[in-house]
């Protein structure tokens, strides 16, 4: 009987040791090397992998070009850089025009005001019958007077508020270099992506967008550009038109 | 001398720049004005007619300015109108190539009020001749 049941518990003693056997086998063998030892050895190899992986991920970057691509997106950052600086310089200069504007007519605004306030007064007094005959002729006076401010500074006033009118313009120039920046942006983020994912390689997007460049924003050391109206003319002038 | 009736379109996709230019074109005394966001649109507002005068932009979407003034050129009923390119593109190039394609006269933002009107004057006395 012992002898019988002791074979039985050895069979079953072997089939539970083979099946772990197989387990461990499915495993990888670097899992089994680690669990071989266990102390210091384990971080010299797990360094060792992460060059190894790095090493791949580098080559797999040259191959796939997208080192190439992540170089033309670096180099396209200083010039968002420029075109963010063309932003501020623009917006700044508008707000400092149209607050020098609201500035300048705010005082002749309130002349006008404090005038007619004045001379109203004078003439309910006329009509209450506080008034003698010189000092009716005098408001009289003062009314034409006035009469012939309000026009000059009116004029004025629609100068100034033409003048806001006007810096409003930065709306339009920097709304295209926001938007090519917006575009860098996009496209880096694009790159980014496709680098994580290891993916195919991207499209590089052409550097020359031909004859729609926006508005100069570096003008720097360039001359196939103009900076002035002025530029415009003499160049259409030289080719006759 | 010209006529304060005449009538303009205003070609561009920012509507602060066609508040900009509607604004000065009525501080040189023109108020008869209409707008177009882009060269298609332009193109179908001056098929209706009775548009005499084109102010456009050159960067626009679906159509731009250069080819919204070939596009005027080329047909028999509008390429005697004036087309003077208002636009950011400052590229030597770019004012050449306006130029051949038949161009009025080519101004480039940032503009002022005194640099329309010397503009607007010049194309007005060729015009006339």
């Amino acid at each position: 009987m012992s002898t019988h049941d002791s074979d039985d518990l050895e069979a079953l003693f072997d089939s539970i040791v083979s099946a772990q056997q197989s387990a461990l086998s499915a495993d990888t063998g670097a899992d089994s090397d680690l669990d071989a030892c266990p102390t210091c050895e384990n971080s010299d190899k797990v360094f060792n992998k992460i060059g190894q992986l790095t090493r791949t991920l580098h080559d797999s970057l040259r191959e796939l070009g997208l080192d190439k691509n992540l170089e033309s997106v670096a180099s396209s950052i200083p010039d968002a850089c420029d075109r963010l600086s063309y932003v501020a310089a623009m917006t700044q200069q508008a707000a400092e025009r149209v607050l020098n504007a609201t500035d300048a007519a705010g005082p002749l605004v309130e002349k006008i005001q404090g005038d007619a306030q004045q001379l109203s007064t004078d003439w309910q007094s006329l009509f209450d019958g506080n008034l003698k005959v010189d000092q009716f002729k005098q408001l009289v006076t003062r009314t034409h007077a006035y009469l012939t401010g309000v026009q000059k500074q009116t004029k004025a006033i629609n100068t100034f508020l033409m003048d806001i009118v006007m810096a409003q313009d930065f709306q339009d120039l920097t709304g295209q270099v926001i938007k090519k920046t917006l575009d860098v942006t996009q496209d880096m983020e694009r790159q980014l992506v496709s680098l994580l994912m290891e993916s195919a390689p991207v499209v590089p997007h052409p550097n020359d967008d031909g004859l729609l460049n926006g508005p100069v924003v570096a003008p720097g050391g360039r001359n196939d550009i103009v900076t002035s109206q002025d530029q415009v003319d003499d160049l259409l002038a030289s080719l006759g038109f | 001398m010209v006529d304060a009736n005449m009538k303009f379109l205003v070609v561009d996709d920012f509507s602060t720049m066609r508040r900009i230019v509607r604004n000065l074109l009525k501080e040189l005394g023109f108020t008869n004005i209409v707008e177009a966001e882009d060269g298609l649109d332009a193109l179908s507002k001056l098929k209706v007619g009775d548009i005499q005068f084109v102010v456009s932009d050159w960067n626009m979407p679906n159509m731009t300015g250069i080819e919204l003034l070939r596009a005027i050129r080329k047909d028999p009923t509008l390429k005697h109108l004036p087309v003077l390119m208002v636009t950011a593109e400052a590229k030597k190039e770019n004012i050449i190539e306006a130029a051949q394609a038949g161009a009025s006269g080519y101004i480039v933002k940032p503009f002022t009020a005194a640099t329309m009107d010397e503009k607007l004057k010049k194309i007005f006395q060729n015009m006339t001749k």
